[in-house]
């Protein structure tokens, strides 16, 4: 019963889903078909069109899985190897280097800025 | 049937190795031995000692990789759980994801560009922080190599999801939001399934942030690659 319960809450995500998918290839937009499709299930469940006993489950599973799913894409990089081998190792480098300089930009921006309204509601 | 053989024999052994990367990873809990890592690295060893072609993993793989979009979407239920916080910090959110979104780009560009790559690579790594499809569709925008930029997306995540942890806590980041914010805008949906394991709150807003730094990095990287060259 549980098994069907999280299938049901598969196919309801899987339909936000296909009509993000579907609406980004019609409007043509630059926003990826899974963030609109998201986007869409969070307006359904806040106000309050669908209830979240319909996709939580369902969701839990398929987040707590994630890193599982991005395996077969990320094993790409096999056909890349030789490119890496060479002045391509500096570029990984580089992303390491700008990944963790957002990381702690951003990070202190946020912490700063919510610091400083809390001592100032003090 | 034989594909359909293939496929099954790569699900099964994707599920396999990741099962047993996470059950290291549960005993041994550090940066290095994080699953997405170990696994990926396990596969790629595999498939090169066995000879087999990424093409033919990828009959079984590719169905794991339909289920990445659905994956995202469910993340539209923490975001909803947590939207009452999300809305009371959305001011430091928004200038948190901006400021970061920018400094991706810039950063990316600038260093490319130090060290003499070609313009084509440098179109490639610029919008590396923002998830795989809108990182593709904006590198085609501005004349770079999509497939590059699809593996320099897979990378920044990867950096994301293993040093995250290392880099908020050296930097003294203890504010959930604020690493949430850290982790959403540089490592997009592969460092929110990483975070989202630390806790529902910075999984939420890490969501959040990947989503506003997606628009906000395909708006303004074609003018970024302008200014800077």
């Amino acid at each position: 019963m549980k098994i069907v319960h999280i299938l049901l809450n598969i196919v309801v995500i899987y339909i936000f889903y296909w009509t993000g998918v579907k609406l980004q290839q019609i409007l043509n937009l630059f926003i990826p078909g899974s963030v609109i499709g998201m986007i869409f299930c969070f307006l359904f469940l806040h106000f309050n069109i669908i209830k979240p006993s319909w996709v939580e489950a369902g969701a839990r599973l398929l987040i707590s899985y994630m890193p599982l799913l991005f395996i077969p894409v990320t094993a790409g990089i096999i056909n890349y190897l030789g490119f890496f081998a060479g002045k391509g190792m500096v570029l990984i480098a580089i992303i390491v280097i700008s990944t963790v300089l957002v990381m702690i930009s951003s990070g202190h921006i946020v912490q700063y800025i919510m610091h400083r309204k809390e001592t100032n509601n003090d | 049937m034989t594909d359909l053989l293939i496929g099954l024999a790569s699900i099964v052994a994707t599920i396999t190795i990741f099962g047993l990367a996470s059950m290291i990873y549960k005993k041994y809990p550090i940066s290095i031995l994080l699953p997405i890592l170990t696994s990926v690295l396990t596969i790629v060893s595999l498939l090169l000692l066995l000879q087999i072609p990424y093409e033919t993993y990828m009959i079984g793989g590719k169905w794991l990789d339909h289920l990445l979009g659905p994956a995202v979407v469910a993340l539209a239920y923490p975001l909803y759980k947590q939207w009452q916080l999300l809305r009371a910090y959305m001011l430091p959110i928004m200038m948190g994801v901006f400021m970061g979104s920018i400094i991706g780009v810039s950063s990316g560009i600038a260093l490319t560009n130090w060290l003499s790559f070609t313009e084509e690579i440098l179109y490639s790594i610029a919008s590396k922080s923002v998830t795989t499809p809108v990182s593709m569709e904006v590198t085609t925008t501005i004349g770079g190599v999509p497939s590059l930029a699809a593996i320099f997306v897979i990378i920044a995540g990867i950096t994301g999801a293993t040093l995250g942890k290392v880099i908020f806590s050296k930097s003294k980041l203890t504010n959930k939001i604020a690493t949430g914010v850290g982790m959403g805008t540089a490592s997009h949906a592969i460092g929110t399934a990483r975070i989202m394991r630390d806790g529902e709150l910075e999984g939420a807003v890490s969501s959040v942030a990947m989503t506003i730094s997606a628009i906000i990095v395909a708006t303004f990287t074609p003018f970024l690659v302008q200014v800077l060259l």
